[in-house]
C-alpha cells in the first residue's frame, strides 16, 4: 500500500508543478514580450524594477491582484466569471499530455524503514496514449471561453471580437488537423512518445523500396513534412489569436475584443490562456516535427552512460531525464521567441484576407501535403 | 473491464485548474477596493458597458454577418471529413505491409475526391468571400 | 459493497452526463440549455475514454463539444432571443414537450439500468492500445463498411452545397 501512496502523491504532484510552470512562465513571456518588442522598436522597456526589470512581473501580478472590480452592469455574471476559469483550461490539459523527457526509472530504496519501489515515473502528465486527438480534442473546447466572455460582458465590442476570434479558430483549427494526417501517415501512431522515439539517430528513411541514410541530418519530422510544418506553425499562431491573426482585438475597430470587460487577473487569466496555447503550440511543434527532447546525435542510452559514470545510481536517472527536458525546453523556447518576434514584426491581415488564407490557402495546401504523403510513403514502401 | 485509471489525472487537473480559477476569480473581488459612493448615478455608470463616449446601446441591434453561420457549418463537415482521415492515416503504414496500401489509397483517394469538389464548389460559390 | 476507482469514476462521469441533460431541457435561456448540452457532450467523451475508446472520446469531443455546439452557441449568442425565451418557459405546448422529454430520457435511463445485467452486452476483454483499437476501427471501417463511408463522404458533399444554397436564399423572418 505505501507503495501506491508514493506513486499517488507524486503524479498528483506532477499535475501541480505542470499547472503551475505554465501559470509561472506566462509573467516571464510578458517581460519577454515587453522587453523584445521594446527592443525591436528601439525602446528600452520595463527596466526600473529590479535587475533588467525582471521584478516588474511581481508588482504587475500584486497590481492585478488589488484592482477594483468592475462587472458590467447588465451582464450575465456566471458567463462573465466562468469565461476566464474556461480560458485556462485547455491549455493546461493538453500541455499536461505532452512527454516532456524520458521516463525517470527508480531503483528500490530504504525510507523510513520500508523498502520503495522500483518505480517508472513519466515525464509528463498523463499518457493517454492518444496523443494528439486528445489536444485537438481539448483545444476545440477554447471556443467556449471566447463566446462566454464575449456574450457575458453584454458589450457589443465583446460580442463581435467573440464571433470573430471563433470563427477564426475553427477556421484555422481544420487546417491544424489536417496538416498533421501527414505526420500520423508517416508515423502510424497516436501516441507521443512513439513519435517521439521514432526520432532518435539520424535521418533515416525509404524512397523507391530502398532505404537511404543521412547521417548528419537528425531524423525529424519536419525532414519528411515540411510543408507540414510550415502550415502547423501558421494555423497555431491563429489560433493562439496571435498577431498577424490578432483580429478579434483588433484596436482599430473593436477596442480590445473579447476581453474588452475584463480588468486584474480575470484578463491576466485570459492571458494565461493565450500563452499558455503557444507554449502547448510551440512542444507540439517541437514534438511532431524538431525531435521532441532528443538530442541530435545523441541517443539516450549515452546520455544515461555518462551520467551513470558521473554520478550513478537513481541521480544517474533523474539527471538525464532533466538533460532531455532542457534539450525540449531549449526548443520551446526558441519557437516561442518567433512567436514574439513575429507578432512584433508583421502587420496585422484584414479579415477577408485572413479568412482566404484559412480556407482558400491553407487548406487546399494541407490537402495537397496529405496526398503527396500518402503518395511519398506508398512509392516508398511498397 | 474498464480503464479509467488513464482518464483520473485528467479530471484531477481540470478539477485543479477549476479551483485555482474560482479561488482567483472571486478572491481579487474581495481584495480589491470598492466603489462606496452612496450616489446611485456613481455606481450605474462606473459598471455600464465600455462604449466610446456615447451611452451603450448593449446588444440590442447587434446585428452579425451570415457569414459567421456558414462558416461555422462548414467547418463542421470539413471537420468531420477530416476526423475520418485520421484512423485511416495511422492504419496506411500497416497496410502496406499486408499488401492493401493500394485498396486504401483508393479508399481514401475516394474520400479525398469528394472533399475537394466540395472546396472547390464553396470557392466558386464565393460562400468563402468576406466583403 | 465497496466501490472501485472505476466505479467512482463512472458514476461521477455519468451523474455529470445526466444533471446536465436534464439541465438541457429545465433551463429556460437557450444558451445556457447549450453550454449544458456542451457539457453532457464532454461527460459522454469521458465515459467513453473509460471504456478505453479513446478516439470516439476524441471524437466526440472535436466533433460535438468542438464543432456543433459550438454552432448552436453562436447561434443562440446572435439572435435576440427574448421571444423564444418566453415562449418556451411558460404555455402548455412547451410544457407538454418538458413532460414529454423528461419522460423520454428517463425511460432511456430506465431501459438502459434494466438492460445492463443483459448478458448480450459482453463485458470487453483484452485492452489495446488507444493507437491499435484505432486500427481496428480503421479496418472496419474502411473494409466492412466501406459503402457508408464512402457513401457519408457524398453526403456531407450534398450537405455542404445545401448549407451554401439555404445561406443564398432572400426573404424570411430575419431579411434585411
Amino acid at each position: 500500500m505505501g507503495k501506491d501512496v508514493f506513486e499517488i502523491t507524486v503524479n498528483i504532484l506532477k499535475m501541480f508543478v505542470i499547472f503551475l510552470m505554465m501559470v509561472q512562465a506566462v509573467p516571464i513571456l510578458v517581460w519577454l514580450e515587453r522587453r523584445g518588442s521594446a527592443f525591436i522598436q528601439n525602446r528600452l522597456g520595463p527596466n526600473r524594477v529590479g535587475p533588467l526589470g525582471l521584478l516588474q512581473l511581481a508588482a504587475d501580478a500584486v497590481k492585478f491582484l488589488f484592482k477594483e472590480e468592475f462587472v458590467p452592469r447588465q451582464g450575465v455574471r456566471f458567463m462573465y466569471f466562468f469565461a476566464p476559469i474556461m480560458a485556462m483550461i485547455p491549455g493546461a490539459l493538453s500541455f499536461a499530455s505532452l512527454p516532456l523527457s524520458v521516463p525517470i526509472k527508480i531503483e528500490p530504496f530504504q525510507m523510513l524503514g520500508q523498502m520503495w519501489g522500483p518505480y517508472t515515473f513519466a515525464f509528463q502528465g498523463y499518457d493517454l496514449g492518444i496523443g494528439i486527438v486528445f489536444v485537438l480534442g481539448i483545444s476545440s473546447l477554447g471556443v467556449y471561453s471566447l463566446l462566454m466572455a464575449g456574450w457575458g460582458s453584454s458589450n457589443k465590442y465583446s460580442l463581435m471580437g467573440a464571433v470573430r476570434a471563433s470563427a477564426q479558430a475553427i477556421s484555422y483549427e481544420l487546417a491544424l488537423s489536417l496538416s498533421l494526417v501527414g505526420i500520423l501517415i508517416v508515423y502510424g501512431t497516436f501516441s507521443f512518445n512513439e513519435i517521439v522515439a521514432a526520432q532518435t539517430g539520424p535521418l533515416t528513411f525509404r524512397a523507391f523500396g530502398a532505404e537511404h541514410v543521412i547521417s548528419w541530418l537528425p531524423n525529424w519530422g519536419v525532414f519528411y513534412q515540411p510543408l507540414g510544418a510550415l502550415l502547423f506553425f501558421s494555423a497555431t499562431f491563429a489560433e493562439a489569436n496571435r498577431l498577424p491573426f490578432d483580429l478579434p482585438e483588433a484596436e482599430g475597430e473593436l477596442v480590445a475584443g473579447f476581453h474588452t470587460e475584463y480588468a486584474g487577473f480575470k484578463l491576466l487569466m485570459f492571458f494565461i490562456g493565450e500563452y499558455g496555447h503557444m507554449m502547448v503550440a510551440s512542444a507540439l511543434l517541437a514534438t511532431f516535427y524538431l525531435g521532441g527532447y532528443n538530442i541530435p546525435g545523441v541517443m539516450p542510452d549515452d546520455v544515461l552512460a555518462f551520467w551513470q559514470s558521473a554520478v550513478g545510481g537513481n541521480l544517474a536517472s533523474i539527471l538525464t531525464a532533466v538533460t532531455f527536458h532542457l534539450s525540449l525546453l531549449l526548443r520551446i523556447a526558441i519557437l516561442l521567441w518567433i512567436f514574439i518576434q513575429v507578432r512584433w514584426t508583421l502587420p496585422r491581415f484584414r479579415y477577408d484576407q485572413l479568412m482566404n488564407l484559412g480556407w482558400k490557402s491553407m487548406l487546399p495546401w494541407a490537402l495537397f501535403n496529405v496526398c503527396v504523403t500518402a503518395l511519398w510513403v506508398w512509392f516508398g514502401h511498397k | 473491464m474498464t480503464n479509467s485509471g488513464a482518464l483520473l489525472p485528467v479530471i484531477i487537473l481540470a478539477a485543479l485548474v477549476l479551483v485555482f480559477g474560482v479561488i482567483i476569480v472571486f478572491g481579487t473581488g474581495l481584495l480589491g477596493p470598492k466603489n462606496t459612493s452612496k450616489d446611485p448615478a456613481s455606481q450605474k455608470v462606473k459598471n455600464m458597458p465600455y462604449e466610446c463616449g456615447l451611452p451603450g446601446t448593449e446588444m440590442a441591434d447587434t446585428k452579425i454577418s451570415i457569414k459567421f453561420y456558414l462558416t461555422a457549418i462548414l467547418f463542421i463537415l470539413f471537420d468531420i471529413e477530416i476526423i475520418f482521415m485520421y484512423p485511416w492515416a495511422i492504419k496506411f503504414l500497416d497496410s502496406i505491409q499486408d499488401g492493401t496500401g493500394g485498396y486504401m489509397l483508393g479508399v481514401m483517394g475516394v474520400f479525398v475526391l469528394l472533399f475537394v469538389v466540395g472546396l472547390i464548389w464553396e470557392v466558386k460559390s464565393k460562400a468563402l468571400d468576406w466583403n | 459493497m465497496s466501490l472501485s476507482l472505476n466505479d467512482i469514476l463512472f458514476y461521477f462521469l455519468a451523474g455529470v452526463a445526466v444533471l446536465s441533460a436534464l439541465g438541457v431541457i429545465l433551463q429556460s435561456n437557450p444558451i445556457y440549455c447549450a453550454l449544458s448540452l456542451a457539457l453532457t457532450m464532454v461527460s459522454v467523451a469521458g465515459l467513453f475514454a473509460s471504456l478505453s475508446a479513446w478516439f470516439v472520446a476524441g471524437v466526440q469531443l472535436i466533433v460535438y463539444a468542438g464543432a456543433v455546439l459550438v454552432l448552436f452557441v453562436m447561434v443562440l449568442m446572435l439572435f435576440d432571443t427574448k421571444a423564444e425565451k418566453r415562449a418556451f418557459s411558460k404555455g402548455i405546448v412547451s410544457g407538454f414537450f418538458k413532460i414529454a422529454s423528461a419522460a423520454m430520457i428517463f425511460a432511456i435511463a430506465g431501459g438502459a439500468a434494466s438492460m445492463s445485467g443483459d448478458a448480450r452486452f459482453s463485458k470487453l476483454t483484452g485492452i489495446a492500445s488507444a493507437t491499435q483499437s484505432t486500427k481496428d476501427l480503421a479496418d472496419l471501417l474502411f473494409k466492412k463498411y466501406l459503402f457508408s463511408f464512402e457513401a457519408m463522404g457524398a453526403l456531407l458533399l450534398f450537405i455542404a452545397i445545401g448549407a451554401v444554397a439555404l445561406s443564398r436564399i432572400q426573404g424570411g423572418t430575419h431579411a434585411d
